[in-house]
């Protein structure tokens, strides 16, 4: 905007205005802020039974977005985000449970966690290009798991458990889980929309487009690619304290399940990379599914495995991106405009 | 007569930039034909259009009068059409003699049928011979080109695309490739070749197509055509020639 | 002597790893495909072979006779139905599809031959041991060692003298000059994966026969691979060699530490290569 403005006063521009929402754009945010108290109010409209599937939900949404901002916009396809997932639950039953740091303050503090880990491992990882980086993250992965198998701080291979929580009431617990769901989704999605409309948001767009061009156009590539990993860290981080404070318990199999890579790949895949919308619509999709056919077990997974693989060869960009080929109704647009409003 | 190789309004683009507009080419048995034009003018993307390395229309390229266009580039090689790219492109990593083993292999696997042997390949540019063993990598400029040409006639071509042999290189290795073109037109091979050196490519050559904005200008026999014509085909009517 | 033990038993062990790492290599030389179902593959030719010697009776070597094969069918299948689609620059795509293929192979040999190891009975092979010195070597790995060493200079001939192996290496270097030259990508890409997975079919018989294999073992195999390749350096045949005996030896060593180290000791090996000298031991800078 202040570009505009301030090429505006250097030349006698003609009196444009720039647009930066959209009607489907006013639509989708009023539902998404509703959606998002609803989130944050459940205790009083929803049974324990029903916030934890929310939870469950919320988790998913909250991971597989911040996959999409690594492997959508920064190009960096990690195959091993719990890693960070299953560090930033430890982090939280160490510091609630060992040290008696109030739980929920340690939700908060447990994700410094991801954030300095991060750091050395983007420095390492950064050397591996393509499809080597990916392996490299699950390497990590594996390397916390076995590190916490072995590790008598978190009680190796035993795993621990939240006893902490027992002093808080059910009700109680619901509001506080409610509540971080709706933070995790704020600082997740919102976090994604409000950098994707920043300054930032052009340089991650032309980055996703082409690296090499975004380079010559000025983008420091490998500063935003090292900003997104950290930041997706954090992110993941979080959905692993709310989810592993809700399960109260804790072990190393858990904690670094590569189940969450399917997932996170799985909805961004089928829900269409590079877009918010995506994530929504993949999660969702998922999570029905879930619900529905998760009983069949190893069946489900063969064709959750093979559907992906079909959208790899045929549909790389998803359900949103073959509705957004009809229909230009973006949910959260960051597309700029120009309009003249003397027409 | 047909002619081996022609284009009929050969149309090209890179994505959304379009880069020939109907350019109309045609080249006889035997013949050497030179392609000239400025920077940009559409001339490498000629040869790589022809060669079946962007998509075109198959009706745009005829090769003995048959539809060709859009044809991989390694089936155009079984039809008996090779190129040295621009920029050379060997496979690096790999000795002088692997580079040239490589097309000897595939022509053998194509059943591609002619005359040129790496014997035949070390007569003509007999540094080839001494350097077998050295990985093309750490050859001079000059002796790369040796190679990108070996390796294209080791292709056994009825017809070769030559894509700026000369660009880079000092003017007696350039003399001395060139000195080698007679023999390669003396087996039959007709040549397009790509020559920034507009002295160089009306000396080589039977006939010259000018290009411009990834139109032809001009054409004519070689011996021919004026500089003032030249000029004025290369830039553009309109502009003065410096 | 304990530790001259664990350095005999972690070459022994990276002979293994030499059979998953050589077709990684190919692979990725040749096209810049990681194949996310590396591993799985390997389960998969195990389990199948494993059912076979059950239901026919048959001897590893009769396995090996078919799963070879077999291996080479699977391969080319792969490159065709799916890798041909996705091969190109950008890697996301290939990474995609072979994860959601990993993920489909898993389970469908979940559902086939439920989650319980398996092993193929070696007829006593298995089990028969020399003692040299007062180190026991067991007949089996030095087999698998003989082997690893007998495909890597197959491979790297191959690679060096055929007329497949230029056009690979031709094809790795630079795929549209290839092309020029008369070169069929796909079809040298084809033969490439079928070679790669071919190999696998040695590394299922003695993977199967040196311990044991259940269906969500494919993961580890990959690993290994990977580190295997990444320490050697890409690009080179006989660098994945080196970095499979790196990455046994590493194994065997930390093992003899302490038994919940060995597959610890091996990544963070792998991570010491990666953050001191990233083009690999074997690999140009």
């Amino acid at each position: 905007m202040t570009a505009i403005s301030d090429a505006a006063t250097a030349i006698p521009a003609p009196a444009v205005t720039v647009r930066r929402q959209t009607n489907s754009g006013r639509i989708a945010m009023t539902l998404a802020i509703v959606a998002l108290v609803a989130v944050a109010v459940m205790p009083w409209w929803a049974s324990t039974g029903t916030i934890r599937m929310i939870l469950e939900l919320c988790c998913y949404i909250a991971v597989a977005q911040m996959w999409n901002l690594l492997a959508g916009y920064a190009g960096l396809v990690s195959v091993g985000q719990q890693a960070f997932m299953g560090a930033a639950g430890y982090a939280l039953f160490v510091l609630a449970q060992t040290f008696g740091i109030n739980p929920f303050l340690a939700v908060l503090l447990s994700l410094i966690v991801p954030a300095v880990l991060a750091v050395p491992l983007y420095f390492l990882l950064h050397r591996l290009d393509g499809p080597y980086f990916s392996i490299g993250t699950w390497v990590v992965a594996e390397v916390f798991r076995l590190v916490a198998s072995n590790l008598p701080l978190v009680n190796s291979g035993a795993g621990m458990s939240l006893r902490v929580m027992s002093q808080y009431s059910a009700f109680e617990r619901n509001v506080a889980m409610s509540l971080l769901c709706a933070f995790m989704l704020l600082v997740t999605l919102g976090g994604s929309y409000w950098l994707l409309r920043s300054r930032f948001g052009l340089a991650l767009i032309a980055m996703r487009d082409n690296p090499v061009a975004a380079a010559s156009q000025g983008v420091d590539v490998s500063r935003l690619r090292f900003l997104v990993y950290v930041a997706a860290a954090v992110g993941c981080g979080l959905a692993g304290a709310v989810y592993f404070m809700a399960q109260l318990r804790i072990n190393p199999p858990s904690a670094f399940d590569p189940m969450w890579a399917n997932v996170a790949i799985f909805i961004v895949m089928i829900g269409g990379i590079g877009s918010i919308e995506g994530v929504l619509i993949g999660s969702l999709i998922f999570f029905i599914a879930d619900r529905w056919f998760g009983e069949y077990g190893a069946t489900y997974f063969v064709v959750l495995g093979l559907m992906t693989l079909l959208v790899a060869l045929y549909a790389r960009t998803g359900i949103w991106g073959l509705l957004s080929r009809r229909f230009d109704a973006p949910w959260f647009p960051f597309r700029r405009f120009l309009v003249d409003p003397n027409r | 007569m047909t002619a081996v190789l022609s284009t009929h309004g050969l149309v090209a683009r890179y994505g959304d930039f379009q880069a020939l507009y109907g350019v109309d080419v045609e080249l006889h048995a035997g013949e050497a034909v030179a392609l000239i034009g400025a920077n940009g003018a559409g001339k490498s993307t000629f040869l790589r259009a022809v060669m079946g390395l962007l998509p075109v229309g198959r009706d745009m390229v005829r090769l003995d009068g048959e539809p060709v266009g859009g044809t991989s580039a390694d089936r155009m090689v079984k039809r008996g059409v090779a190129i040295v790219p621009e920029g050379r492109r060997l496979f690096t990593g790999m000795s002088v003699e692997d580079n040239l083993k490589v097309a000897v292999d595939q022509a053998a696997r194509l059943g591609a049928k002619g005359g040129w042997s790496i014997e035949r390949l070390h007569r003509l540019f007999p540094i080839l011979k001494e350097k077998a063993k050295t990985p093309v990598q750490s050859l001079s400029g000059g002796q790369q080109q040796m190679v990108a040409i070996g390796r294209a006639l080791l292709c056994q071509p009825r017809v070769l695309l030559c894509d700026e042999i000369s660009l880079g290189l000092a003017p007696k290795v350039i003399r001395e490739i060139y000195a080698a073109l007679p023999e390669i037109r003396g087996a039959g091979t007709a040549m397009i070749l790509v020559e920034q050196d507009v002295g160089l490519a009306k000396e080589a050559t039977d006939r010259l197509y000018c290009m411009l904005e990834g139109r032809v200008t001009l054409s004519g026999r070689s011996a021919e055509v004026t500089r003032e014509a030249i000029g004025e085909a290369y830039f553009g009517a309109g502009h003065a020639v410096v | 002597m304990q530790w001259f033990d664990a350095l005999v038993q972690g070459i022994l062990l990276g002979g293994m790893y030499a059979q998953y790492a050589l077709g990684m290599a190919l692979m990725f030389g040749v096209m810049r495909i990681v194949n996310i179902s590396h591993g799985d593959l390997v389960i998969l030719l195990s389990l199948i072979g494993i059912s076979m010697a059950t239901a026919w009776g048959l001897g590893p070597l009769a396995v090996l006779a078919i799963l070879v094969p077999l291996g080479l069918f699977m391969g080319w299948l792969l490159q065709k139905a799916v890798l041909n689609k996705v091969v190109g620059s950008d890697p996301l795509p290939s990474l995609i599809a072979t994860f959601g293929l990993s993920i489909a192979l898993q389970n469908l040999m979940l559902q086939i031959w439920s989650a319980n190891s398996r092993s193929l009975p070696g007829g006593g092979i298995e089990s028969r041991s020399v003692d040299i010195g007062g180190i026991y070597i067991g007949l089996l790995p030095v087999i698998v060692l003989v082997v690893a060493i007998a495909l890597t200079w197959g491979l790297d001939l191959m690679l060096k003298k055929t007329r497949f192996g230029r056009a690979l290496r031709a094809a790795a270097a630079d795929v549209e000059a290839a092309a020029m030259t008369g070169i069929n990508p796909r079809a040298v890409y084809a033969l490439a994966t079928a070679v790669a997975v071919g190999i696998l079919g040695f590394a299922a018989v003695f993977q199967s026969l040196r311990s044991t294999v259940a269906p969500a073992d494919g993961a580890a195999q990959l690993i290994y691979a990977f580190e295997a390749v990444i320490i050697g350096g890409m690009g080179s045949v006989w660098g994945a060699f080196i970095g499979s005996m790196v990455l046994g030896i590493s194994q065997g060593i930390g093992f003899r530490i302490d038994p919940g180290f060995g597959v610890l000791a091996g990544h963070l090996v792998f991570l010491i290569v990666l953050a001191t000298r990233p083009q690999g031991l074997f690999g140009k800078a």
